[in-house]
């Protein structure tokens, strides 16, 4: 059952990345910033996380990306296994993270794990959306907000969290991280971040949230805890 | 607000940023356009605090003033009965505003429970919801918890929060031909918005239950979805 819902949710993310793909190549500008970031991104071998914020009814109303530079727990992957994946074809990146759903780590001919395997923006919204069946299922049993390791795909782990009024957040990360205090507190900033929002009374659940300054406190959040 | 404070109109932005030389001010009261209002906020003293700099917290103890909550209400009534065709559609629209409110309430009311505490929980068993909303919900809302929690005897699905005398309905007498008119329905929909967000979806209607000692005696009745009791028989 779980698997058919996947595949669902697989061939959406497809269709989503065709979008992505199509708007990198129209705005010039777009793309560009896109690459610098993806530069700095894999040169640094920094840890991204990446921050979904989902309405009740699972529309995605804000997201966020952050490098962490604070050293990771686990083993450090070597450069050659980091380079970006986005120059040989938009593709390959996400080509690589489906045929990786079958087998849980991929290893490149040199040996190493690779990592470059879902760094693609496309492919992480979609590992973000095939997640929301593992957290919903696990929203029914459990009564905590804060859902850590709720699903792992590739490298990449999501913790989630369920404010009162079912709204979610999405986090995806690296495996290799073990940070699951500095995560809670994250979550928990976010959620203060979300009410006020939501107090607004010009503010609906399904309304993406644009303001600079959520987003900036986000970012100090994301910098203090992850 | 604060997003229409980040992101200016394009076509104002001229406007507020002349508003830094000491001649607008005095167009200021000769103009009074949204742009103007939008400068004075930003300029000076009377600079309008961030919603992100406020205290969720501050507000515990203020209240509001029980008549200023009654005239907003009684407009709130007025403006809707202007808008519709029936009883029906009235109670409707009282519901959809209760429900903004809802939403509002529970994120609030749980995050100053939840927000201090290690691990955080969410309510996903339902007479504990239920429980939560006459005492916690009510007495967020209307400060004192709600006089009656009861399970309907023929239909399972079925629960009623009694209120004797709620506070939305304290200063509304309701004309003769009006009589099915519950402005409740408001509540209800406050209700409807909690149960939904704690994922117990129900249809909450209200309903005139007046005794001869409470005349304003009002049930609030929450008809669950079916999807509900079969998930709390799952979890038992």
């Amino acid at each position: 059952m779980l698997s058919i819902v996947r595949n669902r949710k697989a061939t959406s993310g497809d269709l989503w990345m065709h979008d992505e793909v199509k708007k990198d190549l129209d705005k010039n500008g777009r793309a560009k910033k896109d690459m610098r970031f993806w530069l700095t991104y894999t040169t640094r071998l920094a840890m991204s996380h990446h921050l979904f914020i989902l309405s009740p009814s699972d529309t995605p109303i804000y997201s966020l990306t952050y490098s962490s530079t604070k050293p990771a727990g686990g083993v450090s992957s070597p450069l050659s296994s980091n380079l970006p994946t986005w120059s040989t074809s938009a593709f390959a990146g996400t080509l690589t993270a489906l045929s990786g759903a079958s087998s849980t780590t991929q290893h490149t001919s040199g040996g190493g794990v690779r990592i470059g395997g879902g760094q693609d923006r496309h492919v992480i919204q979609m590992i973000a959306n095939a997640s929301l069946d593992a957290i919903e299922e696990v929203m029914r049993k459990e009564n905590t907000m804060y859902l850590k390791n709720v699903d792992k795909f590739n490298e990449w782990t999501v913790s989630a969290f369920i404010t009162p009024g079912n709204s979610k957040f999405v986090l995806l990360y690296d495996s290799n991280l073990k940070n699951d205090e500095g995560i809670r507190a994250f979550f928990m900033d976010v959620w203060e971040l979300y009410v006020k929002t939501t107090m607004n009374p010009f503010h609906s659940a399904q309304r993406v949230m644009k303001s600079n300054v959520f987003d900036a406190r986000c970012r100090a959040s994301a910098k203090k805890y992850l | 607000m604060s997003s229409a404070y980040a992101h200016p109109h394009p076509r104002l932005s001229s406007v507020t940023s002349a508003a830094s030389s000491p001649t607008a001010s005095s167009s200021r009261f000769s103009l009074p356009s949204a742009a103007t209002l939008v400068t004075a906020s930003k300029s000076g003293a009377g600079q309008r605090p961030n919603i992100y700099d406020r205290n969720l917290n501050k507000t515990r103890i203020a209240e509001v003033s029980g008549s200023a909550f009654s005239f907003l209400f009684s407009e709130v009534v007025q403006y809707t009965q202007k808008r519709v065709s029936g009883i029906n559609d009235l109670e409707r629209r009282l519901n959809t505003l209760g429900y903004r409110v809802g939403i509002r309430v529970l994120e609030l009311m749980i995050w100053r429970a939840e927000s201090s505490s290690k691990a955080s929980k969410r309510e996903i068993r339902l007479l504990p919801a239920l429980m939560s909303i006459h005492t916690h919900v009510w007495r967020a809302v209307f400060g004192r918890p709600a006089d009656a929690l009861e399970k309907s005897v023929e239909n399972a699905d079925e629960y009623m929060i009694i209120d004797n005398d709620p506070l939305v309905e304290r200063h509304i007498s309701v004309p003769k031909d009006l009589s099915q008119l519950s402005c409740s329905s408001f509540t209800a929909g406050i209700v409807e918005a909690v149960l939904d967000g704690l994922g117990l979806p129900a249809r909450v209607t209200a309903h005139s239950t007046p005794t001869a000692q409470l005349p304003n005696r009002t049930t609030i009745l929450i008809k669950l979805e079916k999807s509900v009791l079969e998930r709390e028989e799952l979890l038992k």
